[in-house]
């Protein structure tokens, strides 16, 4: 790794720390001006006055921000994401039991993105102005724009009860790989669908682009097959822009992903901090936003150093601007 | 002619191959072999913690029902209690209630046999300060007036009360409160008793998960007739569409849904819908300490301008009954002869007039649900023609239950507000007396006759004069005009039509162990 690359990864690590320590400070301000106390929310006429003050004390409700959130970076060093004051469960328990459900999902909805969105840009790309390019065009807006949740139903009425191919629960037996498998289908196709026609007009128009380049004319005058100018020369220049739009998604699917964890009765991450918001059990809030933002970063982070494996132009730039000085 | 297969059309075709398979695996058509045995149940909240002591609420509570015993229980389908730990069970002085156990009744876990040093622990830990750094049991009232249990030999002891107690029996032994555990594994699991509870009932819990729910498994060393289904899967939900697409797939076997749901359900074959009175309640409370609310004749105004059976119209498609008192029909010292209030425009303008307030703005505090938007909508409307303005605050949970609390509760103008019963007039009336003023009692309503009553009610073990009490309890309520009352609501339930569920009436408690086939 040259210096410069160093220096690249180093200012990059620094600013994901940043990056998740400002995103915590944010949540546990908010904390603070949220209205509704935590036991009633909980435990509804159970919650004496007595019990309320109790909840506030073990949740550090009634210490000033900054200590809680010292001690809470304090625990999270030592993987300690706290207790979650009603079950007594370690939060770090229960978000470790629920997250590769919202991750399997996340990234298979990507991944389906990927599979079907961009041989779709593509081919829209090089049949511009054609029939299936005007379909294309407009089945990606309207992916687009129906939000993911009446997706999962009308999928659910169709495949689940009218065809009755597939099972309405997203959630799977316990050690079952194939049951959980089947009951994933649906949930990943749902969240999918607007990102395929979402990557699907990026491909379009980031392939629009570089085949309007002089070195693709070039390409094809020196005699190439047509099938090496899109798929070797151009696609590799085009997919940058998606790339760092996939990571981007990343974080933007876990939205979506509550609405369709909740349609399909699956556990996720979404749902644990949801029902947490919900009930104001902030020890799991905390725990559980943490990791989110934490894989949100990480992600980021990898697709921005992913650019320069990708792009020579990229590393040699960087290694020209070193030597220069 | 020899045919080639490419690698496009060989990848194809597996691919294909694969899908159509994975389709056919356990369709809910190969599932009916074991619905006999084992179903599907759904609930709409997450299970939490299965300790009967710090339960968090009904769903937690249904599912310790069925896993620890309790010295009484209900019969199946009823209110009324019959023996279930104990052999024996009386009420031998208005302030001691003297148990003998059943022997061989052995907890699961190898946490060997129950015993009334058992008992003992189980009672006075809900009364007592949290122990090893968990805190105190939100159920403390529920043994109110508890002084001890004493321990008179292995089996048999003697639940000593401070003062007499009318409702002992109904709220604490017999309920969720009343729950046995193991002191043994209470002691040793500590917390982990949460989530794997050790119990004497028909069913042990075999797998729990959050955003899942838990798996009841029968358990075989009950000492007791054994529950007709080996297992009941017990399903967190939360959407009710998807619940009635569950149901039409196979996948659920039984729910409890809001009537709009649940109607579609009846043209479905193989699943029939029943309806089932609540004892819930709910009204529209006014904070007697605000403004123009302090006027009774406001007030008055209000209920007068208002027409219940409409908005009852509007939210449950006219399948709930009105409610005309606090106390459902159902439950004991219910007010027959509550007077019903007829919407009378004429009357409630004059009222008005009469107390110098005209044009006034009034907000109506709701929790964000649809069928409470639907009568808050129809209360607007109404509210209009007498010259009231009535501005909807529909609110996500975690703020709407705060509203009436502390400081923030005295900015209250209106709410529309609904608590779960249970089958007993102070339970139920307990919210409303002084003390619950800044709590529960977002009425703000201070009544020292009504005190009066429910404290003679609490203690009252005349079953006739009692009744007296709780009713003239409630006449004072009426006269305050501080309540608007609604609806008991009704509840849907969905089952397979071979399938018999079981609940104390109410619905709010169900009994798992007594679900069954509707042909046994």
């Amino acid at each position: 790794m040259t210096k410069e690359a160093a220096r690249y990864f180093v200012s990059r690590l620094v600013t994901t720390v940043l990056v998740v320590f400002g995103a915590m400070l944010l949540l546990f301000s908010l904390t603070t001006i949220v209205p509704g106390d935590p036991a009633t929310a909980l435990l509804g006429p159970q919650a004496t006055p007595e019990y309320a003050r109790r909840f506030i004390e073990d949740m550090g409700l009634d210490q000033p921000t900054y200590i809680r959130l010292a001690k809470f970076f304090g625990n999270v060093v030592t993987g300690d994401l706290g207790i979650d004051v009603i079950s007594g469960r370690s939060v770090s328990a229960m978000v470790w039991s629920v997250l590769p459900s919202t991750l399997i999902l996340t990234f298979s909805a990507i991944g389906l993105a990927v599979l079907l969105g961009v041989p779709l840009g593509i081919f829209a790309a090089t049949h511009r102005g054609s029939v299936v390019d005007h379909v294309l065009a407009f089945t990606s807006v309207a992916f687009i724009a129906v939000p993911s949740f009446v997706v999962a139903i009308f999928l659910l009425l169709i495949f689940s009860i009218w065809l009755d191919w597939l099972p309405v629960l997203g959630a799977g037996r316990e050690g079952d790989f194939w049951d959980q498998a089947r009951r994933s289908i649906l949930p990943i196709v749902s969240l999918s669908l607007a990102w395929i026609g979402f990557i699907a007009r990026l491909v379009r128009t980031s392939m629009l682009e570089v085949l309007g380049e002089n070195y693709i004319g070039t390409s094809r005058a020196y005699g190439l097959s047509e099938r090496l100018v899109t798929y070797k020369y151009a696609l590799k220049n085009a997919c940058i822009p998606t790339i760092a739009v996939l990571g981007v998604g990343v974080g933007r699917l876990l939205g979506p992903a509550v609405l369709v964890e909740i349609v399909f009765a699956r556990p996720g991450i979404g749902r644990l901090v949801y029902d947490a918001v919900t009930s104001r059990n902030y020890p799991v809030v905390q725990g559980a936003v943490l990791v989110v933002v934490i894989v949100f970063v990480v992600i980021n982070l990898i697709v921005d150093l992913s650019y320069s494996a990708i792009d020579p132009r990229i590393r040699r730039g960087t290694t020209s601007q070193s030597q220069a000085k | 002619m020899t045919t080639r297969l490419d690698r496009r059309q060989i990848l194809a075709g597996t691919a294909a191959s694969g899908v159509v398979g994975a389709m056919n695996i356990a369709s809910p058509a190969a599932a009916q072999d074991t619905r006999k045995t084992r179903i599907a149940a759904r609930i709409d909240r997450d299970l939490e913690v299965l300790d009967p002591g710090y339960r968090t609420g009904p769903w937690d509570g249904n599912v310790a029902r069925s896993v620890f015993q309790r010295l009484m229980k209900q019969k199946p389908n009823s209110a009324e209690l019959e023996n279930d730990a104990a052999a024996e069970i009386k009420q031998s002085s208005p302030t001691t209630v003297d148990f003998t156990l059943k022997p061989g009744q052995m907890f699961t876990g190898g946490f060997g046999e129950m015993t009334a040093d058992d008992v003992k622990f189980s009672f006075e830990r809900i009364t007592s300060p949290g122990q090893g750094g968990r805190p105190d049991s939100p159920y403390k009232g529920d043994w109110v007036y508890l002084d001890k249990v004493e321990v008179i030999d292995k089996y048999a002891g003697r639940i000593v009360l401070q003062k007499p107690r009318a409702n002992l029996f109904d709220i604490a032994i017999g309920d969720v409160s009343g729950c046995i555990v193991s002191k043994k594994a209470v002691e040793q699991l500590g917390t982990e008793h949460n989530t794997k509870p050790v119990g004497s009932g028909p069913y042990q819990v075999s797998a729990f998960e959050k955003q899942r729910g838990a798996t009841l498994k029968r358990n075989d060393a009950y000492a007791g007739a054994q529950p007709f289904f080996e297992e009941i899967a017990v399903k967190f939900i939360s959407d009710p569409k998807t619940t009635e697409l569950a149901l039409r797939s196979g996948e659920l076997d039984f729910a409890v849904l809001p009537p709009s749901v649940a109607e579609p359900l009846r043209a479905v074959s193989g699943l029939s819908v029943s309806e089932q009175p609540s004892i819930a309640y709910l009204w529209i409370g006014m904070n007697v300490e605000k403004g123009p609310l302090t006027d009774l004749r406001v007030r008055q105004a209000l209920r007068l301008g208002l027409d219940v059976d409409q908005m009852l119209l509007a939210a449950y498609n006219g399948k709930a009954p009105r409610l005309n008192t606090l106390l459902p029909p159902q439950i004991l010292g219910h007010w027959g002869d509550a007077p019903v209030y007829k919407r009378n425009v004429a009357e409630a303008k004059r009222l008005l007039q009469e107390a110098g307030q005209t044009n006034l703005k009034l907000k109506l505090l709701i929790l964000n649900q649809p069928i409470y938007q639907n009568m808050a909508l129809v209360a607007r409307a109404l509210l209009q023609e007498i010259g009231v303005t009535l501005e909807v605050d529909a609110q996500e949970g975690g703020t709407y239950w705060s509203a009436g609390k502390g400081d923030t509760g005295k900015n209250l103008d209106l709410f529309l507000l609904r608590f779960n019963g249970k089958h007993d007039p102070n339970f139920i009336m307990q919210w409303f007396v002084p003390a619950q003023i800044g709590v529960w009692n977002w009425q703000r309503w201070n009544s020292p006759e009504y005190l009066n009553l429910f404290n003679d009610a609490a203690a009252e073990l005349d079953k006739a004069k009692r009744v007296q009490e709780v009713i003239e309890a409630q006449k004072l309520m009426d006269q305050s005009a501080a309540f608007i009352w609604l609806t008991n609501e009704v509840n849907f339930l969905v089952a397979r039509s071979w399938l018999r569920p079981a609940g104390v009436p109410g619905w709010i408690d169900w009994q798992y162990d007594s679900f069954g086939a509707a042909t046994s």
